[in-house]
C-alpha cells in the first residue's frame, strides 16, 4: 500500500432496528474503480448513504486521504470531494436540465443567475455524458428515464471530486449508453478519481472495476481483483450462507383446484406476456432483484393497475370472473398487502379495530348499521389469534410496533376469510420472532386450502415457506422452481439472468425503457 | 371532590361543549339581556343555513377535500328560488325544489371534476365559487327579489314548538349524518379515504364515487341553505352567503375536524356553529364594535385549533 488510501473504512457499523452494516472494512486507492455487489438488503445503499452524509454511522471510522471523515450532512460530503449518483433519481423535475446539473454552484452575476454561463457549463457536461441532443433549458420532466440517469451522472461529475459513487448507474441505460458511461469512468479513474461502482449487472462490474467487494447481510465477506473472479463466483459469495431447508413437513393438499388463472397478462410495467395458474393450498413465492417486477405483478393480480393485455380470472365454485379492479378482487376473496405498510396499509390516527375492520365490511350494504358489539368481538378474536400486542382495540394503530401493525394488516384479510392472499414483503421491518409467527400463520392458512402469493427479497424466506418460487428478472418471468429443486444459488442466478444477459437482450430493453416513459 | 373530578373529566372529553357552555355563561353574566327571548330567537334564526352548510363541509373535509363554493352556491340557489317563484310564477314548493336541484348540480359538477378528472378540490370549488356567484347575479339581474311572506313560514317558529321548521330540519340532519358517519360502513369508508387514500384503494374501496357523493351532498345542502336564507329574509339576495364557506370551515375545525382529512365529527361541527353564533351575538350584546368582534372571532378559531392539537398530542403521548 503506497501512502494513505483515498478512502479507508474500518469497522463501520450501522443499525436501524437490526444491524445493517457489521464491522465493514474497505480500502480504496487513488484512481481505483472498486465495485460493491450483494443481494438486496445486503447493506450497499446504507453504505452509500453514510458516505454521502445522508445517514450517520453508529461506529467505526472513515478517513479520506488520511483525514478523518465524519459528515454531518450532504454538504459535508460535497465539501470533502465526494460526488454521488444515487440509485433513486434525484433531479428536480420542474427545473431545467442545466439548472439541475449546476444546482450546487449556480453561476451568478450580482445575485442574478447567469443563464449564459449556466447553460454553457451544462452543455459541456451534457456533451461529455452523451446528452448532446438535449436542450439544456428544457424541463427535466420531459426527459426519458435513461436520459435522466445520464443527467444524474452528469450532476455527479459536474465538479472535481476525489471519490465518485455510482449506485446502479446503468439500470435504465441501453448498451451503447452504458459503454459510453464506462469509458468516462475509466477516464476519470485514469485522472486519479476513485470510484465506487455498485451494480446488479455483474458483467459490467467485471468489465469496469479493478477490484470487487461482496456484501452479504451487512458483512463484507470478500474483496478480490476482478481478474481473479467470475460472475458465478460472485453469486456464490453473495448467497454464501448454508442453505436453510424448511423444517415443517407439509402434506400436499389433495383436492387442490385452480383458483386464479393469469393469461397473457401485460401492463405498462410488465411488458412481457405472463401466464400463470395458482391452486388452492399452495404458497407461491415471487423472487427477483429490486425493480424486477415482483410488486408490479402482485398489483396487477389485485386489479390495482390497468392491464394492457390478457386477463386475470378468479375461479370460484366452478364460476369464473375476470378481476378488473381492486373492489371486485376483494369481493372475490382476493386480499392484498402492500409493500409499504405506512403508505399502503395503515389508516393513521384510527383505532386498531377500525384498521382491521375496514375492508372487512366490503359486502355489507353501505348504509347498513355496524354492530359494534359483534365487531369488537371479531376484533378481539383476531387480536388473540395473531397475538397482536396492544393495550386495547381502541388504541391508535400508530402506537403499535411495526411487527404488530403488520399482523393487524394481515388480520384485516383473515377477518374477511379471503381465499387468495397477495403479500408484498410481508415480513419487511419485522423482528425475527414476529417473522416466524407470520411464517407459521401462512403455513396454517395453506393447510386450510388458502392460496398465498408472496413477493420477498429474502430468498431464504421464500425457500422456507413456499411450495413453488417464480423468479422475475428485469420485469420478465424467467423461471419457476418446484420445492424439491429449490436452491438459493439457482434462484439468484435466475434473478440476475436478464441483467447479465449480453447485448442481444439489451437491445430489447430499449423498447422497455421507452414504454416506461410516459 | 368527586363531583368536581367527574365534571373536570367530562369537560376534558367534551372540550367543545364545555367551551360553549362557558361562553354562554360568560355572556349571560356580563350582559343584562343575553338570556332574553329576542337574543335566543336571533341566534336560532341564524343557525339553520350555516348548520346545513357546515354538515356538508365537514363531510368534504373528512375525505381530505374542501368545498369553497358553498357560499356562492347558496346565493345562486336562493336566486333560483326567488326568480322561480316570482318571475316565473311557479308554486313555491316547485321553486324550492329547483333551488335544491341547482345546488345538487353544482355539487355534482364539483364532485365529477374532483373524483374523475383528478383535479384538486380547492381549485375546482374556487372556480365554482366565482361561477355560481356570477350566475346568481345573472338570474336576479343583480337585484334583490322579494318573494313575500309565504316562504317566511319556513323560518318562523312553529306554533306550539317555538322553533322554526328550518331549525328542526337542521338538527335532524346533524343527528342523521352523525349516525351515518359513526355507525355505518359508508361513514367508515369516508374516514378511511381521508385518512389514507392509497390504503383505502388497496383495501378494495374505490374512492372516486365517495368523493363525488360527498361534494354533491355538500352542493345539495348549500341549495337547502339557499332556501332557508330566502325564507329568513323573505327575499332572494344575490349577495347572500358571501364568506359563508369560511364560517363553515371555521365551525368544522372548531368542532375537531382535521383539514388533512380522516377525522371529523358532525356533532362537533354543530357545536362549532353554536360557538360562532353565540360569540357573534354575545359580543354585540356587550357592545363590542364590529372590527373588535372580527378580531376576537378570528382569534377564537386559532385558539380552538391550537388547544385541539395540543389535546391530540397529549392524548397520544399518554
Amino acid at each position: 500500500m503506497t501512502g494513505s488510501a483515498r478512502l479507508a473504512i474500518s469497522n463501520l457499523d450501522k443499525a436501524f432496528a437490526a444491524p445493517v452494516l457489521k464491522g465493514v472494512n474497505l480500502k480504496i486507492a487513488r484512481g481505483e474503480v472498486h465495485a460493491i455487489v450483494g443481494e438486496n438488503g445486503a447493506g450497499k445503499s446504507t453504505l452509500v448513504n453514510i458516505l454521502a452524509g445522508n445517514l450517520r454511522k453508529d461506529g467505526g471510522e472513515i478517513s479520506l486521504d488520511g483525514n478523518i471523515y465524519a459528515p454531518r450532512g450532504p454538504r459535508d460530503s460535497y465539501a470533502a470531494g465526494i460526488a454521488c449518483a444515487a440509485q433513486e433519481l434525484s433531479s428536480i423535475e420542474t427545473l431545467s436540465v442545466a439548472e439541475n446539473i449546476a444546482l450546487r454552484a449556480v453561476p451568478q452575476k450580482k445575485f442574478v443567475i447567469d443563464q449564459g454561463a449556466l447553460n454553457a457549463k451544462a452543455l459541456k457536461l451534457m456533451q461529455r455524458v452523451g446528452l448532446q441532443n438535449i436542450d439544456p433549458t428544457s424541463p427535466t420532466e420531459a426527459l426519458s428515464l435513461a436520459d435522466r440517469q445520464l443527467l444524474e451522472f452528469a450532476k455527479a461529475i459536474s465538479f472535481d471530486c476525489q471519490l465518485l459513487i455510482l449506485d446502479e448507474p446503468t439500470a435504465a441505460l441501453t448498451a451503447p449508453q452504458a459503454d459510453h458511461l464506462h469509458s468516462i469512468v475509466a477516464d476519470l479513474a485514469a485522472a486519479g478519481t476513485s470510484i465506487i461502482y455498485i451494480s446488479h449487472r455483474l458483467d459490467d462490474v467485471l468489465a469496469v472495476a479493478d477490484n470487487v467487494s461482496v456484501l452479504r447481510d451487512g458483512e463484507l465477506v470478500v474483496t478480490t481483483a476482478t481478474k481473479q473472479t467470475s460472475a458465478s463466483d460472485l453469486v456464490e459469495e453473495m448467497t454464501g450462507r448454508s442453505q436453510t431447508t424448511a423444517t415443517q413437513r407439509r402434506d400436499c393438499v389433495s383436492d387442490a383446484v385452480t383458483v386464479l388463472e393469469v393469461t397473457d397478462l401485460t401492463t405498462d410495467e410488465l411488458p412481457h406476456a405472463t401466464n400463470l395458474t395458482f391452486k388452492s393450498g399452495e404458497i407461491v413465492g415471487l423472487a427477483g432483484l429490486a425493480g424486477a417486477g415482483r410488486s408490479e405483478l402482485l398489483a396487477a393480480l389485485f386489479g390495482l393497475v390497468p392491464l394492457t393485455g390478457g386477463t386475470v380470472r378468479r375461479i370460484h365454485n366452478g364460476a369464473e370472473q375476470a378481476v378488473m379492479n381492486a373492489r371486485q378482487a376483494v369481493r372475490n376473496g382476493i386480499a392484498y398487502l402492500g409493500e409499504d405498510r405506512q403508505s399502503m396499509g395503515l389508516f393513521p390516527g384510527q383505532s386498531l379495530l377500525a384498521n382491521i375492520m375496514v375492508p372487512g365490511s366490503a359486502d355489507i350494504r353501505t348504509l347498513q348499521r355496524i354492530d359494534y358489539k359483534k365487531e369488537a368481538d371479531e376484533g378481539a378474536r383476531l387480536v388473540e389469534k395473531l397475538s397482536i400486542r396492544c393495550e386495547n382495540l381502541a388504541q391508535d394503530i400508530r402506537q403499535l410496533s411495526g411487527g404488530n401493525q403488520q399482523k393487524a394488516l394481515i388480520g384485516r384479510w383473515l377477518h374477511r376469510d379471503s381465499h387468495i392472499l397477495l403479500l408484498d414483503e410481508p415480513t419487511r421491518g419485522v423482528d425475527v420472532g414476529t417473522k416466524n409467527a407470520i411464517y407459521d400463520l401462512l403455513i396454517s392458512l395453506r393447510q386450510k386450502g388458502k392460496t398465498i402469493i408472496m413477493a420477498s427479497s429474502e430468498i431464504d424466506e421464500l425457500t422456507t415457506v413456499c411450495d413453488r418460487i417464480l423468479v422475475l428478472s428485469d420485469r420478465k418471468l424467467v423461471r419457476s422452481f418446484e420445492r424439491n429443486d429449490f436452491s438459493e444459488q439457482g434462484i439468484l442466478a435466475a434473478a440476475f439472468s436478464e441483467f447479465t444477459a449480453s447485448v442481444e437482450n439489451r437491445s430489447t430493453s430499449d423498447s422497455k425503457v421507452a414504454s416506461r416513459q410516459r | 371532590m368527586n363531583i368536581w373530578q367527574s365534571i373536570k373529566r367530562y369537560a376534558e372529553e367534551n372540550f367543545i361543549l364545555a367551551s360553549l357552555i362557558l361562553l354562554i355563561l360568560f355572556f349571560g353574566f356580563s350582559s343584562n339581556n343575553f338570556f332574553s327571548v329576542i337574543t335566543l330567537t336571533t341566534i336560532l334564526n341564524q343557525l339553520p343555513a350555516l348548520t346545513v352548510v357546515t354538515v356538508g363541509m365537514t363531510l368534504v373535509l373528512i375525505v381530505a377535500g374542501i368545498d369553497l363554493s358553498v357560499g356562492s352556491v347558496m346565493g345562486f340557489c336562493a336566486a333560483v328560488v326567488g326568480v322561480g317563484a316570482v318571475a316565473w310564477g311557479l308554486p313555491l314548493w316547485m321553486a324550492c325544489l329547483m333551488g335544491l336541484g341547482t345546488g345538487l348540480i353544482c355539487g355534482a359538477v364539483n364532485g365529477l371534476l374532483v373524483a374523475y378528472f383528478s383535479l384538486p378540490s380547492f381549485i375546482v370549488t374556487l372556480g365554482m365559487l366565482e361561477m355560481a356567484r356570477g350566475l346568481a347575479y345573472m338570474t336576479t339581474g343583480s337585484q334583490t327579489v322579494y318573494i313575500g311572506s309565504q316562504i317566511q313560514s319556513l323560518a318562523l317558529p312553529l306554533p306550539g314548538i317555538g322553533v322554526s321548521a328550518a331549525l328542526i330540519f337542521a338538527i335532524v340532519l346533524v343527528i342523521t349524518v352523525q349516525f351515518v358517519l359513526t355507525r355505518t360502513v359508508l361513514g367508515r369508508y369516508l374516514v378511511a379515504i381521508g385518512s389514507n387514500e392509497q390504503a383505502a384503494r388497496m383495501s378494495g374501496i374505490d374512492p372516486r364515487p365517495y368523493r363525488l357523493m360527498v361534494l354533491a351532498v355538500s352542493g345539495a345542502l348549500a341549495g337547502i341553505a339557499g332556501i332557508f336564507n330566502a325564507a329568513y329574509l323573505g327575499s332572494a339576495d344575490p349577495n347572500a352567503g358571501i364568506g359563508l364557506e369560511l364560517s363553515a370551515i371555521a365551525a368544522a375545525v372548531i368542532g375537531g375536524t382535521s383539514l388533512m382529512g380522516g377525522r371529523g365529527s358532525i356533532i362537533g361541527a354543530f357545536a362549532g356553529v353554536l360557538i360562532i353564533a353565540v360569540l357573534q351575538n354575545g359580543l354585540a350584546q356587550i357592545g363590542v364594535s364590529e372590527p373588535t368582534k372580527r378580531l376576537i372571532t378570528g382569534a377564537v378559531i386559532i385558539i380552538a385549533v391550537l388547544i385541539d392539537r395540543w389535546r391530540a398530542k397529549h392524548a397520544s403521548a399518554s
